[in-house]
């Protein structure tokens, strides 16, 4: 257990932080167009097999690796909390250099922040039952710790608020709309690495007292979910470059909602330092694990991705009834026969980043 | 992984038969329609029509290795003609339709023509003006089948269908003649865009486009897309296109006034092109982001200094960096321990801008190049180190017509920047000094076997070529026996095995557009002014023609312009405007000389070229000394913009 009064982020951090929050939720609604909102209903398929991972698996592998690990209790609750998030738009960055499905990704994230409005309360309701005890023992509590289910919600909606902003500022000004767009990009990556620096410049003592559980859960999390999103995506029917995309979001969670559900339902919590140290741990290595993937994935599905494109644009240009044959024997049985090689028609726009 | 798609055959008509049978359905050529979309010829068409113009032109008679003209810019029916033209073993003679009528005259009677295909009724116009210089060409084609042929002129269609009733007669002479192609047949005959002198026909053969084909180290499949803006009768281009259909890819042809549109529609995975379009490219593009929001111009100024700074320290780590000295070890110790620091402490930061600022930058060029190739003329350096630094790798030959044209390129994986790359594989390379003829490399006695040294490139290779056409003099002055050809440029070999090119020993100028200016003609009108006492005139690779001037101390003193000595009169500031309204007068005859060879700018010399160093002793001028001296000046005019 982390000392309650040691100050883990000071006043001057958490005001960054909650500006940060909020250029980047505000960033992240101006960036959505009507037609994200539309491409959610285009492709029901994918969104529920976006949805299984999301809110199916990642939940539970957070559940799996705190039991197995052994994980404190407060450490359990941030990873669970984690778990039950919504995908980040960073994780439509990524998608696009993993060379995936960037509007599907872009639909996924859409679909899954409406949807943690109802999902993650109560995931985290549910998920968090095994820990609640012994929290109340840790604290020596006579009664049992009530997660503050409430609070929780309260927070989710606070966060949306800008949100919304954003959305709106889409319909007024498209320009602005791309500033904020941007702005939103570079503060999120300036301040994340400015938290990280302070917070482990100042407490490197705690960098070296974590229990290596803690580390090794927090890497596990994003990386099974990629796991997880690819295998079983493949497994529900989806195609490579969708595979890739969902992989990405399963694994990518949105951060700083992370920390304002923290900061805001849990502020009297004696062990608040201790979910917000796990909340971080999991964003630094998040950034490192996906950028990793993210190359891999690039590099792997290289070949594939030439065809796809290649076909494509003949049908771009040389009209919807053009077939691309390619010479006996050039394509891999692996996707001679896949649809994502051409039978996609219209349904990936040029990707724009 | 990827899947190898190239086919290989011993001459062109063989190369486009395979390419048919593998590739089939799989578009060679698109062009752009009026409507947006794009109007591909497959390889089996390609090859069909192809072989029924084949047909048609041995219908007119055509003989075997007898050269047939085609006047055109690029457009798919070239690729047609080409097609036929080499199915039945003649030799394509291309030129493009900006060629003056003199020009015209001595290609067509120098090379013995007798058919030719025009593009348009225009150009079919300006050939039949000037039928009676040119008894001997008896039939036209026009390419363009939008327009009517004139009078006596073939439309395609015609030629073609002549072909197809020659083809129902069951005629076999086609094969025949395919089957008789030797290596050493000619497949085309390039006339050299010379300014002064009449152009020289360059014989090309089979053996040397298809060396091209084996060696030419690119990386290409059926999946790439290639952008084409050369003008197609240059060899760089004809080049590019052979090797492009040997592998199944298509060519879209572009030009400069759609190229922009054309980048974002065909997403290119790869381009050919002359320094002059990444000039224009990087132009564009800073354009672009000064227009943007300031914080995101900053972001990307910042984005180009971190990825400038990081490629910096791959080069030196991958050993690519430009080596003229041998470097010794513990100093290059040194060098790359420093390189690996700089690169850890970049790679973060490089990481995240080359995500999100620099490609949306490459977006403006299709977002999908995987590499490029500039020939042509040398790319400036600072053109060089942008397209380096925003991640679109810019691959830098060297190479002549006489050389079908690539002697040596840069790879991926061999990019140093400075340089023409490694020789491609086949090709010897000899660095000889000028003035004694001694072989500075490879020479076991010199130091590091006379790496370093400064001499004439000379280039031994399957893609030397033939000889110029009925010119055993001019042939013999630039190849010798033993089949070394003489480039005429001076260069140098580095310490890490590329050619680094350094100006030319002939004293021909090529400006960065590609322009063939001759010096001694301006130089011999420049100093019919009384004014003029000396001048040299310089402008490899820079934008336009410069002089390096020595006024007349006593004529200018007549003049007005007075001064006790060279050095008082050089300080005069009213000396630089009288020179350039001098040399505007003496060049103003508009038919002398072209616009592009009008001296632009001048400096002054502040002594007398001196005899032995600048001049030889016949009073010649030592144009490599000269510009050695006075590189600052050109290096100014080339940065000029």
């Amino acid at each position: 257990m982390i000392d309650p009064e040691l100050q883990l982020l000071y006043p001057i951090d958490k005001a960054l932080l909650a500006v940060m929050i909020l250029v980047i939720m505000f960033g992240m609604g101006a960036s959505l167009t009507p037609n994200d909102f539309k491409g959610v209903l285009k492709r029901p398929r994918l969104i529920l097999i976006g949805f299984v991972s999301q809110f199916g698996f990642m939940p539970l592998i957070a559940l799996g690796l705190s039991l197995a690990l052994n994980l404190p209790p407060a450490a359990s609750i941030a990873m669970i909390l984690v778990g039950c998030l919504p995908g980040g738009s960073t994780s439509n960055l990524f998608a696009y250099f993993a060379r995936g499905h960037v509007a599907l990704s872009i639909s996924m994230t859409t679909a899954s922040t409406v949807m943690a409005l109802v999902m993650t309360p109560i995931l985290i309701h549910l998920y968090s039952q095994p820990f609640t005890q012994k929290i109340a023992e840790e604290l020596g509590a006579d009664t049992a710790f009530v997660m503050p289910t409430k609070d929780i919600l309260v927070s989710l909606i606070v966060v949306l608020v800008p949100v919304c902003g954003g959305l709106i500022l889409r319909r007024v000004s498209k320009g602005w709309a791309k500033v904020a767009e941007d702005t939103a990009g570079f503060m999120g990556m300036i301040v994340i690495v400015y938290l990280i620096i302070t917070t482990i410049g100042r407490h490197w003592r705690l960098v070296l007292s974590t229990p290596w559980q803690i580390y090794v859960a927090s890497i596990a999390l994003g990386l099974m979910g990629f796991l997880f999103g690819y295998h079983v995506s493949r497994l529900l029917g989806a195609h490579p470059i969708q595979q890739r995309a969902i992989s990405l979001e399963t694994g990518i969670q949105n951060a700083p909602v992370a920390f304002s559900i923290i900061l805001l339902s849990f502020p009297e919590f004696a062990l608040q330092n201790d979910m917000l140290w796990t909340a971080i741990l999991y964003a630094l290595f998040i950034v490192v694990s996906s950028s990793c993937i993210t190359l891999w994935l690039r590099k792997h599905g290289q070949f594939d991705w030439e065809v796809y494109r290649n076909t494509l644009i003949h049908t771009r240009l040389f009209g919807s009834d053009w077939q691309t044959r390619y010479p006996k024997g050039f394509l891999p049985s692996r996707i001679e026969k896949d649809p994502s090689q051409g039978a996609l028609k219209g349904d990936v726009q040029r990707q724009d980043g | 992984m990827p899947a190898s798609s190239r086919i290989h055959a011993d001459h062109l008509p063989g190369l486009y038969q395979r390419a048919a049978e593998r590739f089939e359905s799989l578009p060679a050529f698109a062009t752009r329609q009026k409507n947006g979309l794009w109007n591909p010829v497959s390889f089996r068409e390609l090859y069909e029509r192809g072989r029924l113009i084949g047909q048609g032109l041995i219908a007119l008679g055509v003989q075997a290795q007898e050269s047939v003209g085609v006047f055109s810019d690029n457009r798919v029916e070239w690729a047609l003609a080409d097609v036929g033209i080499q199915s039945c073993a003649a030799v394509n003679t291309p030129r493009g339709v900006d060629l003056t009528d003199e020009e015209l005259v001595h290609i067509v009677t120098h090379s013995g023509m007798k058919r030719a295909f025009v593009e348009t009724p225009r150009m079919a116009r300006r050939v039949l003006d000037l039928q009676d210089r040119l008894p001997h060409l008896t039939q036209l084609i026009q390419l363009d089948a939008t327009k009517p042929a004139l009078e006596g002129v073939k439309s395609m269609e015609e030629l073609e269908s002549l072909g197809l009733r020659r083809l129902e007669k069951g005629s076999d002479e086609l094969e025949a003649r395919i089957s008789a192609i030797q290596p050493e047949d000619l497949f085309t005959l390039i006339y050299t865009s010379g300014t002064t002198g009449t152009p020289k026909g360059v014989m090309l053969t089979h053996a040397n486009i298809m060396s091209q084909v084996e060696h030419v180290p690119i990386q290409l499949s059926c999946t790439d897309r290639v952008l084409s803006i050369l003008p197609i009768w240059h060899i760089l281009e004809r080049m590019l296109e052979v090797y492009t259909i040997s592998h199944g890819t298509c060519t879209y042809y572009t030009s400069a006034r759609f190229l922009g549109d054309d980048l974002k529609q065909v997403e290119p995975t790869f381009m050919g092109s002359a320094p002059r379009l990444w000039e224009s490219l990087r132009h564009r593009i800073l354009k672009t982001v000064q227009r943007k929001h300031p914080v995101r111009r900053g972001l990307f100024h910042l984005a180009l200094f971190l990825a400038t700074h990081y490629r910096e320290a791959v080069f030196v780590l991958r050993g690519q960096d430009l080596r003229v000295n041998r470097i010794p070890p513990v100093w290059l110790g040194i060098c790359k321990l420093r390189a690996a620091l700089q690169w850890a402490v970049l790679l973060p930061w490089y990481g995240f801008f080359n995500a999100a600022v620099l490609e949306t930058v490459r977006q403006s060029a299709g977002g999908s190049l995987k590499a490029t190739i500039s020939g042509g003329g040398a790319l400036p350096p600072e053109i060089d180190r942008f397209f380096n630094a925003i991640g679109i790798q810019v691959l830098e030959g060297y190479g002549l017509t006489e050389t079908s044209p690539v002697v040596a390129v840069r790879t991926p994986e061999r990019l140093v920047r400075g340089t023409v790359g490694p020789m491609i594989p086949n090709t010897d390379l000899r660095i000889v000094e000028l003035e004694s003829g001694r072989i500075l490399f490879p020479n076991a006695d010199l130091p590091h076997a006379g790496r370093g040294l400064k001499g004439e490139v000379q280039i031994r290779g399957p893609q030397v070529m033939k000889g110029y056409r009925k010119d055993e003099e001019a042939t013999a002055s630039v190849l010798d026996k033993d089949g070394w050809f003489r480039t005429g440029d001076l260069g140098m070999m580095t310490f890490n095995e590329t050619l680094k090119l350094l100006g030319r020993s002939k004293a021909t100028i090529v400006l960065r557009n590609g322009e063939n200016v001759e010096p001694e003609p301006i130089e011999m009108r420049l100093k019919l002014s009384p004014l003029i006492a000396e001048c040299v005139v310089v402008g490899q690779d820079a934008k336009h023609i410069g002089a390096l001037i020595l006024p007349d101390l006593e004529a200018c003193r007549e003049a007005g312009l007075t001064a006790s000595s060279l050095p008082e009169l050089i300080q005069r500031p009213d000396l630089r405007d009288r020179i350039l309204s001098e040399i505007h007068d003496a060049m103003n005859a508009p038919a002398d000389f072209k616009r592009y060879e009008v001296v632009q700018d001048i400096r002054f010399l502040e002594q007398p070229l001196e005899v032995g160093t600048e001049l030889t002793n016949l009073f010649k001028l030592k144009r490599h000394v000269i510009q050695d001296r006075y590189a600052g000046f050109i290096h100014e005019m080339k940065g000029e913009g």
